[in-house]
């Protein structure tokens, strides 16, 4: 069976965020570029879905600028993935979670699987909102915030669990469907340095972006535009609290909770 | 824009807090025109007696109760339809957010989700800000129309006053092939053992610990601090990984990203795998022995000290403030 992964390039967590000089975007200029968190949690988990179902094939797929999706799909492929498709982002496109779906949507139609996994939001814009679209316009269910999914049936079925309110919720469904990865449940393995070298040279399919162009088209009109991008004011550090006993440390946060924080419930 | 419809998801007690807070954000975009509230599930409208909307639409059936994002959003459609409304919120919960993922697709809308801050523009158009990067950096949206939804983060907008008088109520007619849309697939639930706190993503408080707890057995001090504050609670990764606490508790890079209005970091050191989960509270304490901790660049307010005093006697204090008694958690 065909499992496809969607991965987003994120800057590494150690970049330090910087407004481009417009004020409307990141300042792209040296940034890492990274697989999101928890789309390393979706790449995880469809390896071990290989692993236990073999003859099963797992397709990286990325929606971005080609040279940051050609990063990203190396390393998805280097942790081994089989195949990678990039689909590049016209020039100029808004940066948008519906615009998004509808590419990765135009991805999937000419290389379909039967199970697309993805993170369940990404850590730059956190929109949450890929998946779920990717699988309306796919017309398949989707189950978000999913930990822990099994292959039942010779694949026909799966059995996932939920992580919601209190516990895990155990579901049952059918293929085929999109699921969307809670967090590294699953402690995503790292790469090992002749497969890192190997991914190098590893063929990327591609979904050129006048393809994209087009089938995104209709949903522009619809897109969000970015008016600003800013950074919090910097954290100024602790006030720290002077105590001589842990009681008298006790009462002065409590007081500063209530009367200053206001958030003493 | 005229009229907005918001679902208002059920809990054990009523209807979430987070989709009262929707309401009000309903209402400051509707633009006059009607606030419309979908309430589906077990149950008449009771539930949603005091909730300030001037229409209640019911699909009243247990079946649903767990409903997908499919069947969800065609409802939510379906109620746009009914009360013409052009704009729809929904509670920023998880369940909320896939719900918003579908609806923009089968609805045709602009969509932003994470809102902390609206900005109505003055020909139309909505701006909205929402943190990004968890929290260390924020967007200024805009979204085009005519339709929109918005999904608010929960605890950034204030819960509007409740109604004097119940709304007016009438059941929602099942849209034209709602039957075949998939349901959840629901087997069954495997509660958290210990955890017996709000749910993490969505606690207004999280008091967390980290490895300065050094045993299993001390995090303990933890959970009776958020037990004190009605709090949930949370984790550094060296905590969970060491196995002394699911990793459901984590908070971080790969972990879960909190937003409460308060946080306090317990024998956390604040490495930045951490500090990406968190520093978008609205208040964050911490509490180190280590005054140099990259915590405390963080926190608006720190204790150095050891904990294991400290926690005790916090604990001890917050009972005696909030009149609740001294016994241990059970
Ligand atoms: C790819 C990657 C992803 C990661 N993801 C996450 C993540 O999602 N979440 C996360 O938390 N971490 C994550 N980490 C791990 C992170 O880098 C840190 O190792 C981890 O957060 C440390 O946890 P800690 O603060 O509990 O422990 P430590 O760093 O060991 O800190 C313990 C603290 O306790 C204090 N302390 C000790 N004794 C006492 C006492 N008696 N009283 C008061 N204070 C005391 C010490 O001063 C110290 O500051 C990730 C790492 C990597 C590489």
């Amino acid at each position: 069976m065909e499992i496809a992964v969607l991965v987003k390039p994120v800057p590494d967590a150690e970049t330090r965020l910087r407004p481009d000089p417009a004020g409307k975007g990141l300042d792209p200029e040296g940034v890492k570029w990274v697989l999101a968190g928890y789309d390393e949690s979706a790449v995880e988990q469809a390896l071990l879905l290989k692993e236990s179902a073999p003859g099963t094939t797992v397709r990286a797929i990325s929606y971005g600028p080609a040279v940051r999706a050609d990063e990203v799909l190396r390393a998805a492929i280097a942790l081994g993935c089989d195949r990678a498709t990039s689909v590049e982002a016209p020039a100029g496109v808004a940066d948008d979670p519906l615009v998004t779906a509808a590419a990765l949507h135009l991805a999937l139609s000419r290389f379909p699987a039967s199970l697309v996994l993805c993170g369940k939001q990404t850590g730059d814009h956190e929109s949450g909102l890929v998946g779920p679209a990717v699988a309306e316009l796919l017309a398949v269910p989707e189950y978000g915030v999913a930990v822990n999914v099994r292959l039942d049936a010779g694949g026909a079925e799966m059995t996932l669990q939920q992580s919601v309110e209190g516990g895990l919720l155990r579901l049952r469904a059918k293929l085929p469907a999109l699921v969307a990865l809670q967090q590294a449940w699953n402690d995503p393995r790292t790469a090992k340095l002749p497969n890192i070298l190997k991914s190098r040279k590893a063929p990327i399919d591609r979904v050129p972006a006048a393809d994209v162009a087009a089938a995104v088209a209709a949903r522009l009109p619809l897109a969000t535009r970015r008016l600003a991008f800013r950074l919090p004011p910097p954290r100024t550090g602790a006030k720290m609290i002077e105590y001589k006993t842990p009681e008298e440390a006790a009462q002065k946060l409590v007081r500063i909770l209530r009367e200053k924080a206001k958030v003493f419930p | 824009m005229t009229g907005a419809v918001v679902w208002l998801e059920r809990t054990s007690t009523g209807v979430a807090g987070a989709s009262r807070e929707a309401v009000g954000v309903a209402r400051s975009i509707a633009g006059g025109g009607p606030v419309v509230g979908l309430l589906v599930g077990a149950g008449g409208p009771s539930a949603a007696e005091r909730i300030p909307v001037d229409r209640l639409l019911l699909v009243d059936a247990p079946g649903l109760a767990d409903a997908s994002s499919a069947q969800l959003a065609a409802l939510l459609a379906a109620a746009a339809a009914a009360s013409g409304a052009d704009s729809m919120v929904l509670a920023g919960t998880a369940r909320g957010r896939d719900v918003v993922g579908r609806l923009a697709v089968r609805w045709g809308a602009a969509a932003a989700t994470n809102v902390t801050d609206l900005v109505a523009g003055g020909s139309g158009e909505l701006h909205v800000t929402r943190p990004v990067f968890g929290g260390r950096a924020s967007e200024t949206l805009e979204l085009p129309g005519p339709r929109r939804i918005l999904a608010p983060r929960p605890h950034a907008f204030a819960e509007p006053p409740p109604a004097s008088a119940a709304p007016p109520s009438e059941a929602l007619v099942l849209p034209d092939g709602f039957s075949a849309l998939p349901g959840r697939g629901m087997e069954g639930f495997e509660p958290t053992v210990g955890s017996k706190g709000p749910e993490l993503g969505e606690a207004s408080i999280v008091v967390s610990g980290g490895r300065g707890l050094r045993t299993p057995e001390s995090f303990h001090l933890v959970e009776e601090l958020a037990e004190s504050l009605g709090a949930a609670v949370g984790a550094s990764r060296a905590v969970t990984d060491a196995g002394w606490r699911p990793s459901s508790y984590q908070v971080g890079q790969t972990g879960r990203a909190v937003s409460p209005q308060l946080y306090i970091a317990v024998g956390i050191s604040g490495a930045i795998q951490h500090i990406v989960g968190m520093v978008s509270s609205r208040v964050i304490v911490a509490i180190n022995s280590d005054a140099q901790a990259p915590i405390f660049k963080v926190a608006d307010y720190g204790i150095v000290g050891d904990l294991f005093p400290i926690l005790p006697a916090l604990t001890a204090e917050i009972r005696r403030q909030r009149g609740l008694t001294g016994s241990a958690p059970g």
